[in-house]
């Protein structure tokens, strides 16, 4: 809808910024914040002579038209067509009571990290998950995807039965085929190779011990594309052994990044831990400090005090530097480390100022600091990372041995002796490696000679194509497990049937077990069973342990010595090539490629550059000056033969000379993964060194634009004050600024609410930006997924959407996030204008919508200043059959087309709290009600609460000075307040120490 | 609104039409079937996923 755009008069750049038009107030960016929605998301009218738009259509012709349509419609109402059947339960299973919850506790592992999870069931179905609370490091967080790993176990892509080339058949067939091959090559020597995702279950590891056994040549490897290779080799050669690595950022007050994501929302404890640290009530309290050196924007970078954009080949360098320097400054320097070699001085990368502060920081938080260096980046920055750490004495994290896994150099050996004809069989559980190895076609001709190639997993991928034994895997909320995670075991249990004739990939092994002469147990429940009854308990029962989910264990691992580290390591990498420098990471949304067939996770913006259903190649704004690269444009990326042409964007605070290209699109197969993005893998390294990182990449305009299904430049505010963020100085002497509470005069008369007034308090310096809120109000309130071509048009459906704010300079820009949700107005612009009284205000302050009432005038969407209602242009749901409506949540209505909708505050949590309290006889406790958002929000940036309960957690958030309402000026009153972001940099901020 | 603002001539004649056509021919079809054999719609419980509780599991609260 297009409208004249009024005449501000002159207009100051913005002090926040999202996108590069906004930042340098193209007429564009100015009419594109005025409209409500974007050009095509509404289908365009005739536009006379700048009034707003007619329909075009007469009053005789739309008479006409709705006379048609109510005969129409009374004739169609009719037809009985499409009636289903609502029916009782004839033999009702113990554990369901219809329309009541139940909650299982279980586990979640991608790659060698574990989320404990609680998994709530309706009618037998999983439809939501949250981290397990007991569970002493995750608290009751989780990560995005693993919220969002609900709707894997609905996928229509599931493979439903076993298959031997190409054709359905039984699992006794495939047994007997499996078994046969196998009996055979323990007869005869040879060796079988089997390569599985990494083994975090004791329980698992004493099954393939067992397997071992059985089959003494069977080769095992553990593989994790995504894990980086380059940290796995640096701690070879650091410890001598693989480590696990775990920040301990309570007992952080410096912190330094050398490329490392770790707000990402994949580690919730570290989440949990910075959102502890950021939550200020008073200025006095102590506060971290993050120094950030790294290539690509991240997330991390994003919520750093300070951050240098610095190409990632040389942060090793850089690393090394630092420890020169704080060794001349008295820090015990580990024997074995020699670093007179280096030039000594601040390097020219950073601010030689700020490189005093960063090296004075370190030296006064000694044991209190810690150097986290990012899994992609090069082996030589983790060495220097390992050393800088061994330094300071570092109490921030925690090391521990882990399993190891194979890299690219041991894939290159399985693929150089697969091709030699050495292996009998070869079994490939839960891992693509036709799609994740760079070689691809190397490896589909080495797997060629393997004769028995046997797949298992959950649904046909890449590597699937090249086997002749298909084997369907149960989903992990159908499986049973155990993890041994820092202060607990924790147990994976089943939380439904098996929806289809699969079995769990230790099943399948354990029937290998038998075949081969061995005597396990009936089952894997057995086994693991057995096992823990054996070992595992610590005095409690199985029973009790399955209810909680985990065994809580006292027992800390040794931590492995630090060695030493080369600084030939750093000098070699300080060797600069031509070309630009990519750096290939795991994508937000499809991770090594397991989760591309996520459409949740595929809609989900990308945390920093807003991209949906998409992996184009970010470009530094100075790359994109010289060579003339406009947001779009078809690139071609080129790198030691390989070449791919696809789309590029422009990456404000991206060191120039780097480019960044996020890995697990492009696959071939998966109705939702197939075709979206481009495959990168190709691009990874056969040095293990630096897979991660490539040197002497060329970059050419390749001619032709793509839309970008991306979502920063959707739902804009004109400009206004919307994000405030203070530094420490500023919190402690100005917290609310130059702003100043507006005197609001109103013809409406004052809402009551008698019993309740819900709110919610967002503290903008614990919001890192993960986006987890996001996928758990999908989650929770079966929010639609539309397709890349509606997000194109600015047709997503999110009720909760994190602004990302850039401020200051393009090259380098400050970075706040905000959430962004409907405000629950008291004196709401949408209510006013609704002709049908469709959305309109409860008595306990929510802002409502009757759907079955709306008809669709979008008069509300136009009206809200938060630009936060959602429309459904299109049919997104009433086509769906199961499997994908058994992940639906029935609390929640599905809204069809034509309807408005936008976020609810959970009601039905709300009232399902409210029934409870009364059925209880008593009155609602403060934190009993929790929204999807609050409760999947790993940092605790949101509560929830009633603000008329003057003694609740939120009446008192609401007086803090930070607080804040967004466009308050314009008297609509909203229920959530914002509390102002905080950085805390070295002149404005607190000292560290 | 004046003549000139309107939609082509077209437009408007096949948006008056369009309706009218479809309402009729649906109404038709309702109280004349057709005498084509239409497939049969498999049933219902063929279509269902049979949603069972877990074995063995330990509920934490429900």
């Amino acid at each position: 809808m297009k409208t004249r755009l009024p005449d501000h008069g002159p207009v100051e750049a913005p002090r926040f910024w999202r996108t590069l038009e906004e930042r340098v107030e193209t007429p564009e960016a100015r009419q594109a914040a005025h409209d409500e929605f974007l050009p095509g998301a509404v289908p365009a009218y005739d536009d006379v002579h700048g009034l707003p738009p007619q329909s075009g259509v007469s009053r005789r012709d739309f008479l006409g038209l709705v006379s048609a349509a109510a005969a129409l419609a009374a004739t169609v109402g009719c037809d009985r067509k499409g009636q289903g059947t609502v029916v009782p339960y004839t033999k009702r299973p113990v554990e369901v009571t219809p329309g009541v919850a139940n909650y299982y506790a279980s586990a979640f592992q991608e790659g060698r990290r574990v989320y404990p999870v609680l998994v709530k069931t309706r009618e037998g179905r999983p439809i939501h998950l949250t981290g397990n609370d007991e569970h002493p490091g995750v608290r009751g967080k989780t990560s995005p995807r693993a919220m969002a790993d609900v709707l894997r176990l609905y996928d229509p892509d599931r493979l439903r039965a076993p298959k031997a080339e190409g054709r359905t058949i039984g699992w006794t067939e495939a047994e007997a085929r499996l078994h046969g091959s196998l009996q055979a090559a323990k007869a005869t020597g040879k060796p079988v190779l089997l390569l599985s995702g990494a083994v975090a279950s004791p329980t698992r590891k004493a099954l393939l011990a067992d397997l071992k056994a059985a089959l003494p040549t069977l080769e095992h490897l553990a593989y994790e594309p995504a894990a980086g290779d380059a940290a796995e080799e640096a701690a070879r050669v650091s410890y001598g052994q693989s480590v696990a690595i775990q920040p301990r950022l309570a007992k952080a007050k410096v912190i330094l990044s050398l490329g490392a994501d770790f707000l990402n929302g994949e580690d919730p404890e570290t989440l949990a831990a910075w959102g502890a640290q950021r939550r200020l009530k008073s200025a006095k309290e102590p506060i971290n400090r993050l120094w950030v050196l790294e290539g690509p924007l991240t997330l991390t970078g994003t919520n750093a005090d300070h951050r240098y954009p610095v190409a990632p080949s040389r942060l090793a360098a850089l690393a090394f530097t630092l420890a020169r320097e704080l060794a001349a400054k008295g820090l015990p320097l580990p024997a074995g480390a020699n670093l007179s070699a280096l030039p000594g001085g601040a390097p020219a990368d950073v601010p030689t100022q700020a490189w005093a502060n960063l090296v004075k920081d370190l030296q006064h938080a000694g044991r209190n600091a810690v150097v986290l260096c990012g899994a992609q980046m090069p082996a030589a920055a983790h060495q220097a990372a390992h050393l800088l750490n061994a330094m300071l004495g570092s109490e921030a994290m925690a090391l521990s041995p882990a399993e190891p896994l194979a890299t690219t150099r041991d894939l290159e050996a399985a693929v150089q002796g697969m091709a030699a004809g050495r292996y009998a069989a070869a079994i490939f559980w839960d891992v693509n490696p036709a799609f994740t190895y760079a070689r691809a076609t190397a490896w589909k001709d080495a797997v060629a000679k393997v004769p028995l190639r046997a797949w298992i997993g959950l649904m046909e991928d890449e590597t699937a194509a090249q086997c002749q034994l298909v084997l369907p895997e149960n989903h992990w909320l159908e499986s049973w497990g155990d993890y041994a995670t820092p202060g607990a075991t924790v147990l994976q249990q089943p939380t439904v049937g098996t929806l289809y004739d699969t079995r769990q990939g230790e099943d399948v092994l354990l029937g290998l077990l038998k075949a081969l002469g061995a005597a396990p147990a009936a089952d894997y429940h057995a086994y693991l069973r057995a096992r823990w009854e054996k070992a595992g308990l610590q005095g409690g029962t199985f029973e009790q342990a399955l209810h909680d989910g985990l065994v809580k264990t006292d027992a800390k691992p040794t931590a492995p010595a630090f060695r030493g580290a080369s600084v030939a390591s750093a000098e070699r990498a300080a060797k600069g090539a031509e070309g630009f420098e990519l750096v290939l990471f795991p994508g937000f949304a499809p991770h090594d490629g397991r989760h591309a067939n996520n459409s949740w996770l595929q809609e989900t913006p990308d945390p920093i550059s807003k991209m949906t259903w998409d992996n184009p190649v970010a470009v530094s704004v100075q790359d994109a000056q010289a060579l003339g690269i406009q947001e779009g444009d078809f690139v071609t990326l080129t790198l030691e033969g390989t070449t791919l042409r696809l789309p590029a964007v422009i990456q404000p605070g991206q060191a120039k000379g780097v480019l960044a290209l996020a890995l697990g699109y492009g696959r071939t197969t998966g109705g939702v993964a197939k075709g979206v993005g481009a495959n990168a893998y190709p691009f990874l390294g056969l040095d293990p060194t630096t897979a991660n990182v490539r040197q002497g990449a060329r970059l050419a305009k390749a001619g032709g634009r793509k839309e970008l299904s991306r979502t920063q430049s959707h739902h804009r505010m004109e400009g206004r004050d919307i994000v405030r963020s203070l530094t420490m100085d500023e919190f402690l002497h100005h917290p609310q600024g130059h702003h100043h509470q507006p005197e609001l005069v109103t013809l409406y008369e004052e809402q009551k609410f008698p019993d309740h007034k819900w709110g919610m308090v967002i503290d903008l310096a614990a919001c890192v930006g993960c986006s987890a809120c996001v996928v758990a109000c999908q989650s929770e309130n079966n929010v639609p997924v539309v397709g890349p071509e509606q997000v194109a048009k600015g047709r997503e459906m999110h009720w909760i959407r994190i602004d990302r704010y850039y401020e200051g300079e393009l090259e380098n820009p400050k970075v706040v996030h905000q959430p962004m949700l409907c405000q629950h107005c008291d004196s709401a612009p949408c209510e006013n204008v609704c002709p049908v009284n469709a959305t309109n205000h409860s008595p306990d302050g929510l802002n409502q919508m009757a759907y079955n009432r709306c008809v669709g005038t979008r008069y509300c969407a136009n009206n809200c200043p938060y630009k936060v209602r959602r429309f459904n242009f299109l049919e997104y749901t009433a086509y769906k059959t199961e499997p994908e409506t058994l992940a639906y949540n029935p609390e929640v209505t599905v809204r069809p087309r034509g309807v408005m909708e936008k976020c609810s505050f959970c009601v039905q949590r709300i009232n399902d709290v409210k029934i409870r309290a009364k059925g209880e006889g008593r009155s609602i406790l403060d934190g009993e009600v929790t929204t999807a958002c609050m409760a999947g929000c790993p940092s605790d940036a949101i509560v929830f609460g009633d603000l008329k309960d003057p003694e609740s957690r939120i009446a008192q958030l609401v007086t803090a000075t930070r607080a804040y309402r967004v466009l308050e000026e314009v008297g609509a009153k909203p229920a959530i307040t914002y509390l102002a972001d905080l950085k805390n940099p070295v002149e404005g901020g607190h000292h560290a120490n | 609104m004046a003549d000139a603002d309107r939609k082509p001539l077209l437009d408007r004649a096949a948006a008056l039409l369009a309706g009218p056509f479809l309402l009729g021919r649906q109404a038709l079809s309702l109280a004349f079937p057709s005498d084509r054999e239409t497939p049969e719609a498999p049933a219902l419980a063929l279509q269902r996923i049979p949603v069972t509780p877990p074995e063995h599991a330990i509920k934490r609260r429900g």
